[in-house]
């Protein structure tokens, strides 16, 4: 199916000349009946943490994610994911430069709605619910048959669904909770044969002191092991260990807990870490009536367990392209007979000695990657590659699409078919802002896709935006243009 | 109290000495030496720690001063700066 890695660097002509209709038609025809279906978009990212309510994982430190309010401002990612005839719901307003920018790119844009009630710290499906105007107009969009496309379905998007009558393309959470558990990703692989990492799945304590117990032996003989939460997302809710008196301080942990709740569920996976070449995520997509299409696969860039990003195309052989697009048929076939259809991304990778170990874990729901693909057949010439990335970034003061364009300057495309660093969303650019300490910075993080004709210039491209977007000095920040981002 | 030292003495542990244990476990934690941090070095903001490092940051703590600590017990601001942490240790510890 070397298809699929062609199509994942071809532009929508080269897409159709390859004979694959466009991402966003094709997820539309499988999932809404319709390559044209209207869509409300919702980018309630990490609802992994809904998903975990109830769930007992390892201990956790009290209180609200230090990065809350940055990944709630990934909803603007669903902008461009969503084309001319849908419609995207977000926390706040999108930055009119940015809009007009992607505009003069030939970006087709969705309409927008904005919750006109919005906190930092709740999910934009939150802010929609307690948004009465936000709510009437989606009972508008409903009427119109328009239907609801969420990042994945937790109880708060099924009760946005019923609160304005959008009938999501997607199951609803009782299902989708139950095939995102790591536990359950397990259980499936084991089922159909798949190889995994060696690993153990822990329903109660006593399953897991059985298993740190097996692990200990492991790791003292120097492997590096894994615990992770069975709805931790993208690197939170894992501990990696490599010496044996960590797992031992685990289990205490976590019997001390359990003697204190008279609790003794769990729900965690041990794993041995495999010695590691590349990073993989492979994506498909499930339709209600169980067919299942592969979408691609890329390379994933991580750093201690934490996505930051994917190069693409993959660099994988044809034959383990082929390999996980079979694997994709089978683990959807799975999950349909299940009661699932939707996007699913599948974290893989290829070991140091070249073989695929093709299921580290399966999110049955929009995954990073999903979210650039519209932009890659837009923007990515055949043959160039991309790399899309987050940039971290250190500010003083909130920092406008503007002022983030006088920086850039010539880093950014003029057009499709040019080189450059397409700007995918800005809400979590000054997601930062409201909360910092006077006279203090903020940490932002800005995503995009960068594209170039080959690898060297696509790392040199990287390293210029890289030191353009690093931090200045106080009193120096932004140039005085109409984007002053003071 | 939710988190204690194995002994009975209920003298608190010399600032100081938490001072060393908090940044010994934060190199441990991060990999890198840090010879640099003061009482006012933010921990996420200055050293990148991320939350999946803290569970592993409690642990070395556990290790270095021989105590307990239930990480529920710790609420997000203890986690600001070294200086925060250094205090929840000695507020919630007693001496080996």
């Amino acid at each position: 199916m070397t298809v699929e890695q062609v199509a994942e660097a071809a532009a929508p002509e080269a897409t159709a000349r390859a004979g694959r209709e466009p991402f966003r038609t094709r997820t539309k025809r499988a999932l809404a009946g319709a390559p044209d279906a209207p869509l409300v978009l919702l980018g309630n990212f990490e609802v992994e943490d809904a998903w975990a309510v109830g769930e007992v994982g390892l201990p956790s430190v009290g209180g609200a994610s230090a990065t809350a309010a940055l990944v709630n401002r990934m909803d603007e990612l669903a902008l461009l994911l969503a084309g001319p005839g849908d419609h995207v719901v977000l926390k706040g307003e999108p930055d009119p430069d940015h809009l007009a920018h992607l505009d003069a790119l030939g970006v087709g844009l969705p309409t927008v709605h904005v919750a006109e009630s919005s906190d930092p710290l709740r999910t934009v499906t939150l802010d929609a619910l307690d948004s009465p105007a936000l709510l009437a107009s989606l009972r508008g969009l409903a009427a119109d048959g328009v239907r609801l496309l969420a990042h994945g379905t937790s109880s708060a998007e099924e009760d946005l669904a019923v609160a304005t009558g959008l009938r999501s393309v997607l199951p609803g959470v009782a299902t989708t909770k139950a095939v995102n558990s790591k536990v359950y990703s397990r259980g499936l692989c084991d089922e159909l044969g798949i190889e995994q990492a060696r690993g153990w799945a822990c329903r109660t304590v006593e399953d897991f002191e059985r298993a740190c117990a097996e692990a200990a032996r492991l790791v003292a003989d120097g492997a590096t092991v894994g615990v992770k939460d069975a709805y931790g997302v993208s690197g939170k809710g894992i501990l990696v260990v490599d010496d044996p008196r960590r797992l031992d301080q685990l289990v205490r942990m976590v019997t001390r807990r359990a003697a204190r709740s008279g609790d003794d569920r769990l729900a965690v996976v041990v794993e041995v870490w495999a010695d590691k070449a590349t990073d993989l995520n492979y994506h498909f997509t499930v339709a209600p009536d169980g067919a299942v299409t592969f979408d691609f696969v890329k390379e994933a860039i991580t750093e201690g367990g934490v996505h930051k990003g994917h190069r693409i195309p993959s660099r994988l052989p044809a034959e383990q392209v082929d390999e996980l697009a079979g694997l994709a048929e089978r683990l959807g076939a799975r999950l349909a007979a299940d009661g699932f259809h939707g996007l699913v991304g599948v974290d893989a990778l290829v070991r140091t000695d070249g073989g695929l170990l093709p299921v580290l874990e399966i999110n049955a729901r929009s995954n990073m990657s999903t979210y650039t693909v519209p932009l890659q057949e837009r923007f990515l010439p055949p043959g160039w590659v991309a790399l899309a990335r987050q940039y971290p970034l250190v500010l003083d003061a909130p920092l406008p699409f503007a002022a983030l364009h006088d920086r850039l300057g010539d880093l950014l495309p003029g057009a499709p078919g040019e080189a450059g660093l397409v700007v995918q969303a800005t809400g979590t650019v000054n997601a930062g802002a409201a909360s910092r300490a006077a006279g203090g910075t903020f940490a932002g993080r800005l995503h995009g896709l960068l594209v170039a004709p080959d690898d060297d210039a696509l790392a040199r491209l990287d390293a210029a935006v890289t030191e353009r977007l690093a931090p200045i000095p106080a009193g120096a920040t932004g140039r005085p243009t109409g984007g002053d981002p003071r | 109290m939710s988190t204690s030292t194995n002994t009975e003495s209920q003298e608190a542990l010399g600032r100081d000495r938490v001072v060393g244990a908090v940044v010994e476990a934060l190199s441990s934690v991060l990999g890198r030496p840090l010879p640099d941090v003061t009482d006012a070095t933010r921990l996420f903001d200055d050293l990148d720690l991320d939350s999946t490092s803290v569970l592993g940051l409690l642990m070395a703590l556990e290790d270095s001063l021989d105590m307990e600590v239930d990480p529920e017990s710790l609420e997000q601001h203890h986690l600001e700066s070294v200086g925060s942490l250094t205090d929840f240790v000695v507020e919630h510890s007693t001496r080996n």
